[in-house]
């Protein structure tokens, strides 16, 4: 089955068993929570009941509690949408995409990259939830139900109606691939428990995997079947999202070079977050041998490919608003550059165009801190991105008498930071109670598995 | 072992046939009707009794715990006795006076349920014809407001009616008897019933005098017109007449006089179609008032140098007729040679032109009625015989009165509809010498800071509650009426004078008074009879006569102007030194005292529509601000947002925001008079926080009260204050989103200006189609006159009452979330006379600076100099709501289709379905949708008038009032389209033209706004859609809007594109 050339380098260093692997890997889960997992825990779940006070704050009083105004109605909620949804492309591109393409590294780093994109969507979906006014009555009329009034449906022609498939149809088929993947690996810390709880949940879990030929053969099967699934949502879902602005009026929104724009930008982010939790989780778990350099600079050079593609974008939006004529287009990017929100563009440019040019440099590629710091700037970037694209569009578009400015509010800037105390509070859980390696996969490309 | 069978069903049974017993086999031996239950086939009617008896069970049993949610009850009360005229839903519409301020237009009030809900105005009076200022437009929650007074007091504790009358009788008879002297201080009364009371009173009380006061006076003209004519009035004007008017500071479109009626006159004047001339307006003035920004030509003035510039004037026009000319020291064309142009402008229409001057110097109006004598205006355009009463006040009179009273010389004083502790300068020497009064009433309906300084308060009713009559001018009576029973125990201040005088007991066997109107006790109201013998003595005795008066709201007589010429009596140099003292010194700044568009003078200021209305040129909202001209501004340091102390010899204000006003003159600032009120409504109970009060900077001199001062020091504090302002980017961005042409180059074209090409344009959607088979629909549309339209903000008031738009308040206003449905753009252009910015860089062509960054390159290299492209602004108001786009770009975003399209055309809100996701204001390319931010009924944060049972009355019960989180917009008034269809439905006729009318419309005092069937071949919308200077904003995206407007035409020379 496996048909390795011997002069390829390994993919696991370290000279690791099959029994070392499993026992490294299960490790975390078997003892008691190291102190840098406890502190890192506490301080997320602080920031997630931040998320609960300001969410609960807002749905109290009403979305004025943001600083949205009457012509900037979409500010850090979709900003910070965008963004989240971006980070969650990597996960489902590396399992699906690349288990396609039968690129093996991406073996002990699709788990928590998966994970991570469970995650992040979860935390995109609090945005555009919780930016409507009546969330209490959107639940009920977005879903397009059958009813006793004939035929009340959503509308079909809007994005944000899409957006609701897009983003549902993802997180579901996310969901099923990364738990699907585990199953496996859940079986193998049954095997291993010695606490009766410990036992019972992932013998639950575990769904009664009992690892013969026919249920591997089944488990192979089915994860090409998901990788089929998720390939085309990997690039849907980043597309429709960025129809809810390309279908728009909107001078720096109305655009056909969005959803290839959007689906780069989103893998770029995405890249960027999986390097920096990697990179923490394979110093703080002791994981080098398992997620190695070569993986870091495997991943910095799709960084730097899909980096440099939004910054084609970027410029070649401005060359289609000079070329296209329309005076409301070209100064929606001119105000872009050179307007009261230079300073988000220009930092947009350096982080997502200039900064991942360095990896050209193997040094850039191969050192642990500097891509760490580097992916930070990328994540900063995407954001700042979202944020030029959404809220410097739309402070100056048609009429000057609309005209004017946004900035947040403190609890806008709260839900955002609350929705990393989420996201780290899911990431600490799932590195406490499940294995962030794919355990089975990884033994599979052991060159000493004999 | 079977039992035998005793008994069996039938044969079948009985002869236990093969096909009963595989038929007992089976448990159900018939099939279950599913199939039929399910099917959509006879709507699933098909269903046997077993199954209708389960579901009958299962509905009673859903229908029982649906129905242990507690719903709140709410009771309705019925009448018990139906008024007559009342049927609920049916609104009632009657004809009465306004009472916001003395011009007294003609109103038509709207009552549903017997409460009044809008104030318009009178069609049939020939002062508003129509149209009302939002001022009164806001009036209407003055009734409905919880700061008025519930009864009389007596030094602040509740007293009887019966007590008071009783008492105070007995104090005046004592005061009278011992020859002590009882002032009636009022505002201007022309009501002939009430000057009747008060001579029956002054009859009575023969020590008693009465005495006018405005607030914002017009005694100069009054004074003037005294010592040149003999006649202490102010002339009508009749624009309408003109082909040039000159206004030397007048504000006669926003808050001169009779600004609604001066508007009506104006822009029919204005119309270009099939006109050889246009009312040519040209004015000289330092504040940017809403008359500069419509005029063809505007020059900035130092006003202090208004007497050189008329004597200039005066002087060239002398010239041209070889007449004497005024012979003053300081003399010159200040403005450049425009002086000379006006003269040799308004030479060549001798006879049909108007000057006019917003000075209340008896000197400088003097040589204004010289002016307009030498022009051969009176009798053309000028009309002196029907004169007009809206202002009576003479300064002098009242300063004598103010110093008497601090002498000590009056035991009694009554303040009528007057609050001069607040809006006198010599608030201090009142408040000194009321405390030398015995007696001191005040009729005041809210606790106001003359009212708390009396002994007693006699709370007048609102005038929405009230019987009166009024006489604006000469020749027009109108006819006030209730239209609501008084809410509070208040009562009408001509009947407490009549008690006082003992005129109401006469009254009783008066033949009248059985026919009279019943008051709420009952009885008829001793003032409505009074109103009756009144009218009766003036020949309207028969109750047809009288009733047919009070439908129509008033008689008016068509009067032509009188032709006489009056005689010019006064020699005008002997005015030369009292001119010659107006002119201010040369090196010191003006401080120019003007009225805010919608506060006014200040009397209604406590309400929070006045309040939220934006100023029509500086677009700010609940606050007055010191408008410094850019020059000024960059020369001390000062920059919006900074704070600044006013100083004017002992008078100041400290702490004063300001705003950096286009158009402002050099060496001046403006400040808005009317704030500062005292009180408790506002934002968290504090209306004393809104703006400072500018009243005490008046000063008195040649005999009038003067807003113009020479000498103000100002000086940059530290601190900062953010104005609230609903507009903050001033230029159009050379965007062609409003269209102007010039007079002579729309009579070579009437479609200059608007010639741009179109390209052909592509649509996704089906083209939408309002002529359905069959019978033709409607297809609504609005085409609005930017040629017409001054910017006075009456429709957004109006707009506001009628579709119960909520008041956010200033910190909302601050963070840009004001919910007007319709709000007027304003863009201003900067003057490039010194070629700052350069030509031939295709971004900055034309003469005017139009950018941003066009203006930024002009401030810089124009430092240190007089900043002269900031004083010569060019205006432009556009009216912006909801285009009803034909292909509208938020209805296709909305995901919940919240947002859809009539088959009438109308672009319309389902709040019901709305969610707020806030996508369909995204991507409205007009910004024109208004999201609920927070829940503004209701709500201790949002605390005006949706926050308290009383004003809550206010609401049309026709609009919905709106939850938290859902978003609303311009709906073109569908209720008032829906009641009109009815209408015409359930008389069998189509809709007429004209007989739907959008609350923006009937407001507006400039006809700009005309609303109706375009589908229809004879509505006038449909003439003007089809009209050459028509054209759709943002053409380019397709919208396909229903709204069309129409270019600004300018008579001016060339044109300044």
């Amino acid at each position: 089955m496996i048909h390795d050339s011997v002069i390829r380098p390994k993919l696991v260093t370290g000279e690791k068993t099959l029994h070392d692997v499993t026992t490294e890997i299960c490790r975390p889960i078997e003892n008691k929570p190291s102190t840098s997992w406890k502190v890192g825990f506490t301080l997320a779940v602080i920031f997630f009941g931040l998320l609960a006070l300001t969410l609960t704050i807002t749905m109290l009083y009403g979305i004025g509690t943001w600083g949205l105004n009457k012509t900037v109605q979409w500010g850090w909620d979709i900003t910070n949408f965008v963004f989240w949804v971006g980070i969650g492309h990597a996960g489902t591109l590396i399992s699906a995409i690349l288990l396609l393409f039968r690129q093996k590294w991406r073996m002990s780093i699709n788990r928590s990259a998966e994970a991570m994109t469970i995650f992040a969507v979860l935390c995109a979906a609090i945005f555009p939830l919780f930016h409507m006014g009546r969330l209490w009555v959107g639940m009920y009329w977005v879903l397009p139900l059958p009813n006793a009034f004939g035929s009340l449906w959503g509308n079909f022609h809007s994005p944000l109606l899409w957006d609701v498939f897009a983003i549902t149809t993802y997180f579901s088929v996310s969901l099923v691939f990364w738990y699907l993947g585990m199953i496996p690996d859940i079986a193998t810390v049954r095997d291993r428990a010695t606490t009766a709880g410990r036992k019972f949940w992932y013998n639950f879990f575990s769904m009664g995997w009992t690892g013969s030929v026919r249920t591997w053969n089944r488990y192979e099967v089915v994860s090409l079947i998901l990788a089929g699934i998720s390939t085309p949502l990997v690039l849907s879902v980043h597309t429709i999202v960025s129809m809810d602005f390309a279908t728009s009026v909107v001078p720096g929104w109305h655009t056909t070079i969005f959803p290839p724009y959007f689906v780069a930008g989103a893998i770029f982010s995405g890249f960027g977050m999986v390097l920096t939790l990697l990179i923490i989780a394979r110093k703080v778990m002791n994981y080098q041998d398992y997620i190695t350099i070569g993986h870091l600079e495997a991943m910095c050079k799709v960084v730097m490919l899909t980096g440099t593609m939004v910054g084609l974008a970027y410029i070649t939006e401005f060359f289609v608003a000079a070329y296209s004529g329309v005076v409301y287009e070209q100064y929606a990017f001119i105000n872009r550059a050179t307007g009261p929100y230079w300073w988000a563009y220009w930092s947009m440019m350096t982080c997502n165009l200039v900064a991942p040019q360095v990896f050209w440099f193997k040094w850039a590629r191969t050192t642990p801190w500097f891509i760490f710091m580097l992916s930070i700037v990328v994540n900063v970037g995407m954001w700042f991105e979202r944020f030029v694209i959404i809220v410097t569009s739309l402070h100056r578009e048609y009429l000057p008498s609309g005209w004017v400015m946004y900035s947040p509010t403190w609890v806008e800037i709260g839900i955002f930071l609350g929705t990393f105390g989420l996201f780290f509070t899911c990431f600490f859980l799932f590195a406490k109670f499940l294995p962030v390696i794919n355990m089975s996969e990884v033994k599979s490309i052991l060159k000493n598995r004999e | 072992m079977a039992k035998k069978q005793l008994y069996w069903k039938g044969e079948e049974e009985l002869l236990r046939t093969k096909e009963f017993l595989a038929a007992q086999k089976n448990e159900f031996n018939e099939a279950l009707p599913l199939d039929e239950v399910f099917s959509e086939n006879n709507m699933g009617l098909t269903a046997n009794r077993r199954d209708f008896l389960k579901f009958f069970g299962f509905s009673v049993a859903a229908v029982s715990l649906a129905a242990c949610n507690s719903t709140p009850v709410r009771n309705i009360v019925p009448y018990l006795v139906k008024p007559e005229e009342i049927t609920p839903g049916v609104a009632n519409y009657y004809n009465s006076t306004c009472g916001a301020c003395s011009t007294a237009c003609g109103t038509t009030i709207k009552t549903r349920e017997g409460r009044p809900i809008k104030i318009d105005g009178n069609v049939n009076s020939p002062i508003s014809k129509g149209g009302l200022c939002a001022t009164g437009q806001a009036s209407i929650l003055g009734l409905y407001d919880t700061e008025r007074l519930d009864g009389p007091t007596k030094d602040g504790d509740n007293i009887d009616w019966k007590d008071l009358d009783s008492e105070i009788q007995t104090s005046l008879n004592s005061i009278a008897s011992a020859g002590g002297k009882i002032a009636i201080v009022s505002g201007t009364i022309h009501s002939p019933s009430t000057l009747a009371v008060i001579n029956e009173f002054k009859t009575k009380y023969t020590t008693a005098n009465h005495i006018s006061y405005d607030a914002v006076s017009y005694s100069g003209i009054l004074s003037a017109n005294k010592d040149s004519f003999g006649k202490q009035v102010i002339p009508s004007y009749h624009f309408d007449k003109a082909n040039v008017v000159v206004s030397f500071g007048a504000d006669f479109l926003g808050t001169w006089i009779s600004p609604v009626e001066f508007t009506k006159a104006w822009s029919a004047k204005r119309k270009v179609e099939g006109s050889e001339k246009v009312l040519k307006t040209i004015v000289f003035e330092s504040n940017l008032s809403l008359t500069g920004s419509n005029a063809d030509y505007r020059f900035p003035m130092k006003t202090s140098n208004e007497a050189i510039y008329v004597v200039a004037l005066y002087n060239e026009l002398a010239q041209l007729s070889g007449g004497s000319q005024i012979s003053m020291a300081k003399t010159g064309d200040l403005a450049g040679g425009a002086i000379k142009q006006t003269a040799k402008a308004l030479w060549t229409e001798k006879g049909n032109a108007i000057v006019v001057s917003g000075s209340n110097n008896p000197a400088i109006q003097s040589v204004i009625n010289g002016i307009n004598i030498l022009l051969g205006n009176y009798g053309n355009t000028i009309d002196l015989d029907n004169h007009s009463n809206q202002y009576k006040g003479v300064d002098a009179d009242f300063v004598q009165f103010s110093n008497d009273l601090k002498a000590g010389a009056y035991q009694a004083v009554i303040f009528y509809n007057t609050n001069p502790v607040y809006n006198s300068p010599l608030s201090n020497v009142i408040v000194e010498g009321l405390k030398k009064t015995k007696l001191s009433v005040s009729f005041s309906g809210t606790k106001d800071e003359t009212a708390t300084l009396c002994q007693y308060i006699a709370p007048d009713h609102h005038f929405l509650e009230s019987w009166n009559d009024a006489e604006p001018k000469a020749g027009i009576y109108q006819l006030s009426q209730p239209t609501i029973s008084p809410v509070f125990k208040t009562r009408q201040a001509q009947e407490s004078l009549m008690n006082w005088a003992g005129v109401a007991a006469s009254l009783e066997n008066d033949p009248f008074a059985k026919k009279g109107i019943y008051n709420q006790k009952n009885e008829a109201s001793p003032y409505y009879l009074y109103i009756r013998k009144v009218w009766a003595t003036n020949g309207v005795s028969a109750d047809d006569a009288f009733n047919k008066a009070l439908h129509d709201g008033g008689i008016f007589t068509n009067a032509p102007i009188a032709s006489t010429i009056p005689s010019f009596a006064i020699s005008l140099n002997n005015l030369v030194s009292e001119l010659e003292k107006s002119v201010g010194r040369n090196n010191e700044i003006d401080l120019i005292l003007y009225q805010n568009i919608a506060v006014k003078d200040g009397a209604i200021s406590n309400n929070p529509l006045v309040q939220e209305t934006p100023d029509p040129i500086s677009k700010v909202t609940w606050d007055n601000y010191v408008s410094l001209p850019k020059a000024l501004a960059e020369n001390k340091g000062i920059q919006n947002g900074d704070l600044v102390n006013l100083t004017l010899g002992s008078v100041s204000l400290k702490a004063m925001p300001v705003f950096i006003q286009p158009g402002q003159s050099n060496q001046t600032v403006g400040l808005a008079l009317g704030y500062g009120r005292k009180g408790k409504i506002g934002e968290k109970g504090a209306f004393d926080s809104i703006g400072k009060n500018a009243f005490p900077f008046v000063s008195y001199t040649n005999n009038a009260f003067n807003y113009v001062l020479n000498g103000v020091k100002i000086e940059k504090i530290s601190g900062s204050y953010e104005l609230a302002q609903t507009q903050t980017h001033h230029s159009i961005e050379g965007r062609a989103i409003v269209k102007e042409t010039t007079f002579n180059e729309y009579k070579k074209d009437p479609k200059a200006g608007n010639n741009q090409v179109v390209p052909h344009l592509y649509t996704l959607w089906e083209t939408k189609d309002y002529k359905k088979e069959g019978a033709p629909n409607h297809h609504w549309a609005m085409a609005i006159d930017l040629n017409a339209c001054t910017g006075c903000s009456a429709c957004v008031v109006s707009c506001s009452v009628e579709n119960n738009v909520p008041v956010v308040g200033r910190a909302e206003v601050r963070r840009r979330r004001e919910m007007h449905w319709i709000r007027i753009d304003r863009y201003f252009a900067f003057e490039d006379k010194k070629g700052l910015v350069d030509k031939t860089d295709s971004q900055f062509e034309g003469a005017f600076i139009t950018k941003e960054k066009g203006l930024e390159i002009a401030d810089k290299k124009a430092e240190g100099s007089q900043y002269e492209h900031w004083e010569n602004v060019k205006v432009v108001h556009q009216p912006m709501m909801c285009q009803h786009c034909g292909q509208a770009p938020c209805e296709t975003v909305c995901p919940v289709l919240a947002t859809t399209h009539s088959t009438e055309g109308l672009n319309q809100m389902t709040y019901n379905r709305c969610i707020g996701t806030k996508y369909c204001a995204n991507n409205c390319p007009y910004k024109v949708r208004r999201f609920n931010w927070f829940r503004y009924n209701d709500n201790d944060k949002f605390d005006f008038h949706f926050n308290n049972d009383l004003g809550k009355m206010v609401i049309n019960p026709d609009v919905t009032v709106r939850t938290r989180g859902v978003m609303e917009k311009c709906s073109m008034c569908v209720q008032s389209i829906q009641a009109g269809k009815v209408k015409a439905k359930r008389e069998k006729r189509t809709l007429n033209d004209g007989e739907v009318k959008t609350a923006c419309q009937r407001a507006c005092p400039a006809n700009a706004i005309v609303f109706g069937d375009v589908n229809d071949v004879n509505s006038e919308v449909r003439k003007l859609f089809l009209n050459e200077r028509s054209y759709r904003v943002l053409e380019e995206l397709n919208t396909q809007t229903a709204v069309k407007y129409l270019t600004k035409v300018r008579d001016t020379e060339n044109s300044n594109a």
